[in-house]
């Protein structure tokens, strides 16, 4: 087809040809195409197929509002081409069709429409109910649009930018433009957001003059100029508002243009004011057929011609009810279009000058007139006018039926922002009912039409929100305020709601194939709220985010249900716009902690695994079940990267009341040279946590938690206290000191050679706390803990000097045949000791005097001291609960599984860790089980997955199970 | 079918001065309890008082998942008769409830996770639920999108798959039950606001409503999110109930892509396909107590990066529209289901969290009973609201929970 190539408007640019390739055919297009009107260009009406019925469905209204024009593009689905912008060499297909867009088998389902009234699914296909699954595999082909395969990879790079702005204006139009503009007079940091790639607006594509005789478009340019020359406004073309949320952080992603280095870009705006300068969409005709390909909104029709030079039909009929309509038919017209008639719904109200064109140009006006049919196969071939009573039809042969009720605010962002919405009865707008805060409107969303109303408006609220952001503008503000108040304010909206049709193919979804007629069905059936509508009849639930029902449903149940109050808006949600995973998604980053050993850790061969928010060694070989590395602890030396252990310093003159606050002990016992073990439980009693203190000198103290709850540890101890008013001040020192855990009966020897301070049992005993610098230059912390039951040294050390230290001691320990171990290593280790890893020999409900460290409770404490000493009072003396046992299988050879119930004819407890011990050669572990199963010897089943009732048996042996003197720690 | 419209729920009926019991809220376990109240127990005079529409809660705001495979042996018996139950219910109703047995996948990270799954895979056996561990390769088998390769922020080691669950369309279970409240003559007064509760002598006596007084002898609180708020400021009770937050999204339809209901602990991530094709994910809740339902930027953003990493080829697939609803969180993770204690004719049936749609149908069933004789039916016994004050939490998770500010 021929584009019209000399217009002043257009926002192509012929001299940049660019194809695409549709059902094996070659479009062309040009730079500044979406790929919906490149295709509309050469000849394509039917675009896809409609979710339901298979109907032809066709461009409609170039903003995206419904999925006509979702095709798959470069094999994405869902793909709104008819705001996608073009790009050379694209291959696209149409999607939910069996054949072609133009024959689909399933065309004739379009038929069968009587056999699926308003929520048929859920009164039909259970009876008999083995038919159902039958069914549902069918229902579950024939629904859903776009095709995706589990190898799909969505190409391209994704950007993520967040701002700080005093003002957002979003809405590039002129209001927008506007309230841009006199928001950055004061200096303010701007952001305008405009959804189009090219900013415009309304003013874009039109013609006709504003009152300084400007033709809008070039308005628009000049405008958009300014914003371009304006430094503090930072702008963002085709980037699309989707989500407004608390205290106005506003989201909405960018489409990259060539020579960006992004494709889609994540962005998140912090401001202190919003202007919402969203403009109108067009509110849809419903009448029979109306969704036909050929007909199409006032605006797609003029833009087609105006922004893309293509146009729209040959021989046009208008059903309109808004003078956007008329002025569209004049210039289209003029354009080139044989326009047949205007059926307008207004009987009067028009502008005068619009119908003194249309009569100049012989264009028959039809007042209180409306289309009522669309006629034609797949495509418009007739359209029938009739008054609005429905009294008198005529019929008009077309290939364009440009319809359009009236016009419908995007009020999205204030809806989104917790505005309550009302019905404005002037301009049969849903509206805001209060604004909510530093939130402004400006433009045509306010109802006025007029173009200087709309650039005042949009600098009022400009300015409006720059004093709301602490500028100061009561001046300006003064004058903007009597410019608006001297200009044209709300227009009056067209109210008719359906044409004085029956509703069988009347369309008030597109998206889902909801009609007049089965939104009578839903309400008959005693669905009267529109959000029940919504859901019964499926309305505005589809890719178009209501932007084809919101506004009609709501008025069409009102009048339906002869309402006699006000109708009542369906909310909209976001996204507003539906937006990629990948560009919500980003970079994606891979969020872990690593320890300052990671590098020399996976140098030396360990497999890490994803621990809590940290990557840690788990092995260091294939062997999973860690053979070698646990005997080279239990006979030689070993050393594992412990720096993920939560590490505090509390102090201050109250730090000692905080410690009792929240451990069970009584920490006054905590002594300088010395460590302390002790646990911290909640209001129930429940352990929530474990670890060592050491006193560092008066009210001064370290203490380490284990390392799932060092994030919380600081906000649980500050909660505690939060009434007692409290001097003493937390460190969190987990990322910057690491540990480094040395163990075994030669760690001594090792430890010996790495430094320069006396290591005998004597200096420096079990259970001690030493400090000390290495070289006089490490500052090392020590401590001599028994945690894997063999002769121990804890180094908490600077994490800038991990390394060095861990290299000496590897050096030190070679002669020894030192190795890593890692965590799993370590895991065997502790339960062959039976000491306990909460959240493994513990749950949610188990308590200190479960697992058996009631000892390290103080009840000389005075409870209220103490979290969770109520509790554990309350508990000493409750017999059902689960209690920590050792156990043992009677076959060695056999360890239980972790998680393994422990039943008789009910669940009485479950295995918590078990494994056979390469030590002993017993295959023992720890189980939690009722107190009655808890004595020593006591016969237990065990019941693992996948046993087929096959139980093994085991029995409770005492604990530990391995140096249960404890001399090795001692040595 | 084809018939004349009537209805679905009955004509809108005028609110009487007494009924034998009322309940405060539409949602599904009110709509449940009623309907067995009224079928199974003759207690046909019931009032459902609910504030908005029926389903205007949870009920309409679920993701629509049902399984059986809780945690302990309180728990499993309850949810596998509501998982039997779908097949019974859509029958009994007559409404297709949309019962999709697609089966649940449950991702494990780790070996540690493997393990923590076996402990409820082993109770589920041993309660005759179908539930198995699986490895990373059967999981991609059964899931193909799913993405097990090792350099993806939580690597997947292997799942728990538990054929009996699946999705169940929520909205057709608000309105099928509704349907057979209205034929066994229950009445559901909508937009009809509970505003006191009455009780005089350790008595309930009745109920206070926007619409006028309602004499009654039995009141149950099924209101949701809300129960703990009506609890507290109409009787005084304090429940230990958190309120939070809780978002579900769902992405453009698409033709199947996804056979199961798959989810992630680690990643906070389920994602499921709906029978029109959706792609519906969501998972835990804000971690901070509120009761507005508004959506965050961060929730929907994380959800991307999370599906991104595990179900990778979702990337080119659109979010539609995203919601929240509440969750109101007990600290073990396990309802509140209690009568006659404090007040006799006082029953209240919350603290449900996220699991209150899949439990619905059976819950009814047993509040019902309770209602109607006084006993407590054996099967709720373990969820009375004393054993908060006895620290007996339920072990409902292994992990610790935590919805105070502290957290």
């Amino acid at each position: 087809m021929d584009r019209l190539k000399q217009l002043p408007t257009l926002r192509i640019n012929t001299d940049e040809p660019l194809t695409l390739k549709y059902r094996r055919k070659t479009y062309r297009g040009a730079a500044g195409d979406t790929v919906a009107t490149a295709l509309y260009a050469g000849g394509v009406r039917i675009f896809g197929r409609s979710l339901k019925y298979h109907r032809p469905r066709g461009l409609y209204s170039l903003d995206g509002e419904c999925s006509n024009t979702c095709m798959a593009v470069d094999g994405i689905p869902n793909v709104r081409t008819e705001n996608t912008l073009l790009k050379d060499g694209m291959v696209v297909d149409a999607q939910n069709v069996k054949g072609s867009a133009n024959f689909d088998w399933l065309g004739f389902i379009d038929k069968l429409d009587w056999m699926m009234p308003a929520g048929f699914y859920y009164k039909t296909m259970h009876k008999p109910a083995a038919v159902w699954p039958v069914a549902m595999k069918q229902i579950r082909k024939a629904a859903g649009l776009g095709v995706i395969s589990p190898d799909d990879e969505m190409k391209g790079r994704y950007d993520e930018q967040y701002l700080t702005a005093e003002v957002t204006v979003i809405g590039g139009g002129p209001a927008g433009m506007a309230a841009a503009l006199a928001a950055a007079e004061s200096g303010h940091r701007v952001v305008l957001l405009e959804s189009r790639p090219h900013l415009g607006g309304c003013f874009d594509y039109r013609v006709t003059t504003n009152g300084q005789g400007t033709h809008l478009y070039e308005r628009a340019r000049e405008l958009a100029e300014q914003v371009k020359q304006t430094a503090n406004i930072r702008r963002f073309e085709h980037a699309a508002m989707v989500g407004a949320y608390n205290n106005n952080l506003i989201t909405a992603f960018q489409v990259g243009k060539a020579g960006d280095g992004f494709t889609e870009r994540y962005i998140e705006i912090r401001s202190a004011s919003v202007v919402v300068a969203t403009g109108c969409i067009e509110r849809p005709l419903l009448f029979e057929h109306n969704e036909r390909p050929g007909v199409m909104q006032v605006g797609c029709a003029h833009r087609l011609a105006r922004t893309y030079g293509i146009l729209p039909g040959k021989e046009a009929v208008f059903s309109v009810g808004h003078d956007l309509g008329l002025e569209a038919a004049v210039d289209l017209s003029d354009l080139g279009v044989k326009i047949a008639c205007v059926a307008d719904i207004r009987e009067d109200g028009q502008r005068p000058d619009l119908l003194e064109a249309l009569a100049e140009r012989d264009i028959p006006v039809l007042g209180g007139w409306v289309a009522t049919h669309a006629h034609g196969g797949k495509t418009v071939k007739k359209a029938t006018l009739s008054t609005v009573e429905g009294t008198v039809r005529r019929q008009f042969p077309c290939d364009l039926l440009v319809a359009s009720a009236g016009l419908t605010p995007v009020s999205g962002p204030f809806i989104l922002a917790q505005a309550g919405m009302g019905y404005d009865r002037r301009t049969g707008y849903f509206l805001p009912t209060g604004l909510p805060e530093k939130m402004f409107p400006a433009g045509r969303i306010t109802g006025i039409n007029d173009p200087d109303a709309i650039e005042a408006s949009g600098r009022l609220a400009g300015l409006e929100a720059a004093a709301a952001a602490g500028a100061d503008v009561t001046q300006a503000a003064a004058a903007a305020r009597q410019a608006v108040a001297a200009l044209p304010g709300p227009e009056r909206g067209c109210k008719l709601v359906t044409a004085p049709v029956k509703g069988r193919k009347s369309f008030i979804c597109f998206d889902e194939d909801a009609t007049v007629k089965s939104v009578k069905q839903a309400i008959d059936a005693g669905f009267d709220v529109p959000e029940l509508v919504k859901r019964y009849a499926a309305v505005g639930l589809g890719p178009g985010q209501s932007g084809i029902p919101g506004h009609n449903l709501p008025l069409f149940v009102a009048k339906y249900t002869a309402s006699t109050g006000t109708p009542k808006p369906t909310t909209v949600r976001p996204p507003l716009v539906p937006t990629y995973i990948a560009t919500y998604a980003g970079y994606n980053h891979h969020m872990f902690k690593r320890t300052p050993l990671h590098d020399s850790q996976k140098a030396d061969g360990g497999i890490f695994r994803n621990i809590g928010v940290w990557q840690r060694a788990r092995y260091f070989s294939e062997d999973f079940d860690c053979k070698e590395e646990i005997l080279n602890v239990r006979n030689n030396v070993g050393m594992l990267d412990g720096s993920t252990l939560g590490k505090f310093r509390i102090h201050g003159p109250d730090a000692l009341k905080a410690l009792q606050r929240v451990y069970v002990s009584d920490m006054s016992k905590v002594t300088e040279g010395r460590i302390k073990y002790s646990a911290m439980c909640n209001d129930d009693g429940c352990v929530i946590d474990d670890g060592v203190v050491t006193k560092l000198g008066e009210n001064d103290y370290c203490f380490t938690t284990s390392t799932g709850r060092a994030g919380q540890a600081s906000e649980w101890i500050r909660y505690h206290t939060r009434f007692d008013n409290w001097d003493f001040h937390i460190v969190n020192l987990t990322d910057s000191m690491g540990v480094i855990n040395l163990s075994g009966p030669n760690a001594r020897k090792v430890l010996a050679k790495a430094v320069n301070i006396d290591v005998s049992n004597e200096a420096f005993p079990f259970s001690g706390y030493r400090e000390f610098f290495i070289r006089e230059t490490i500052p090392v912390r020590a401590m001599r803990l028994g945690f894997v039951g063999e002769l121990s040294y804890e180094l908490h050390v600077p994490a800038s000097y991990m390394q060095t230290v861990w290299d000496m001691l590897k050096e030190a320990g070679a002669e020894f045949g030192i190795r890593n171990f890692g965590v799993e290593t370590q895991n065997v280790l502790r339960m062959e000791k039976c000491h306990i890893i909460l959240g493994q020999e513990s749950e949610q409900r188990t308590n200190l005097l479960d697992v058996g460290l009631g000892f390290l409770w103080d009840r000389t404490k005075s409870d209220a001291k103490t979290v969770g000493a109520v509790a554990l009072r309350q508990a000493e003396n409750d017999p059902g609960r689960l209690t920590l046992v050792g156990i043992r299988m009677a076959d060695d050879t056999r360890a239980a599984r972790d998680g393994a119930i422990i039943v008789d004819t009910k669940v009485r407890g479950y295995v918590a860790t078990m494994r056979k011990s390469f030590t002993t050669g017993e295959a023992v572990g720890m189980a939690l089980v009722e107190s009655q199963l808890a004595g020593i010897d006591t016969r237990l089943q065990i019941f693992e997955d996948e046993c087929n009732g096959e139980l093994l048996d085991a029995r409770v042996v005492p604990m530990p199970f391995y140096d249960p003197e404890g001399e090795r720690m001692k040595l | 079918m084809f018939g004349k419209r009537k209805p679905l729920w009955g004509t809108k009926k005028r609110l009487k001065s007494s009924y034998d019991a009322v309940i405060i809220g539409g949602g599904l376990h009110g709509l449940a309890a009623a309907y067995y109240l009224a079928k199974e127990h003759g207690l046909t005079d019931v009032a459902i008082l609910e504030k908005r529409y029926i389903g205007f809660g949870g009920a309409g705001r679920n993701t629509a998942i049902v399984r059986a495979n809780q945690r302990t042996q309180e728990n499993v018996p309850l949810y596998k008769e509501a998982l039997d139950l779908w097949p019974v219910l859509t029958k009994e109703l007559n409404f297709n409830l949309m019962f999709n047995n697609c089966g649940n996948l449950n991702l494990m990270h780790s070996e540690a996770a493997m393990k923590a799954a076996r402990m409820t895979i082993a109770t589920a056996q041993f309660h005759g639920v179908e539930s198995h561990l699986i490895d990373a390769k059967e999981a991609k088998a059964l899931v193909p999108a799913l993405n097990i390769s090792e350099d993806i922020t939580f690597p997947i080691h292997g799942a728990m798959y538990h054929p009996p669950g699946g999705i169940v369309r929520h909205d057709a279970v608000v309105w099928g039950l509704a349907k057979g409240c209205a034929k066994h003559g229950v009445h559901i007064h909508q937009q009809t606001e509970a505003t006191g509760i009455l009780s005089a002598g350790g008595r309930i006596t009745g109920v206070d409503t926007a619409r006028g007084r309602i004499q009654t002898p039995r009141v149950l609180v099924s209101a949701g999110g809300y129960s703990a708020g009506i609890m507290y400021h109409m009787l005084g009770i304090k429940l230990p109930i958190s309120v939070l937050t809780i978002q579900a999204m769902v992405t453009q339809p698409l033709k199947p892509i996804l056979d199961h209901v798959v989810s992630s602990g680690a990643y906070h991530c389920y994602a499921n396909q709906t029978l029109k094709g959706e792609i519906a994910t969501g998972a835990h809740m804000d971690p901070w107590p509120n009761y507005t339902t508004q959506n965050t930027a961060h929730y929907i953003k994380h959800q991307a990066e999370a599906l991104s990493d595990w179900l990778p080829c979702l990337r080119g697939v659109k979010f539609m529209r995203i919601w929240g609803g509440l969750a109101d969180m007990t600290p073990d993770m396990a309802p509140v289901m209690d009568g006659n204690d404090p007040i006799d004719g006082l029953y209240m049936d919350c603290g449900w969290g996220y699991f209150g749609f899949k439990s619905c149908s059976a819950v009814g069933k047993y509040m019902a009973e309770y209602m109607a004789t006084g006993n407590c039916p054996e099967m709720l016994k373990p969820f009375h609201l004393r054993r908060y004050e006895n620290h007996r939490l339920m072990g409902e998770t292994a992990a610790l929970v935590n919805y105070t500010p502290d957290n």
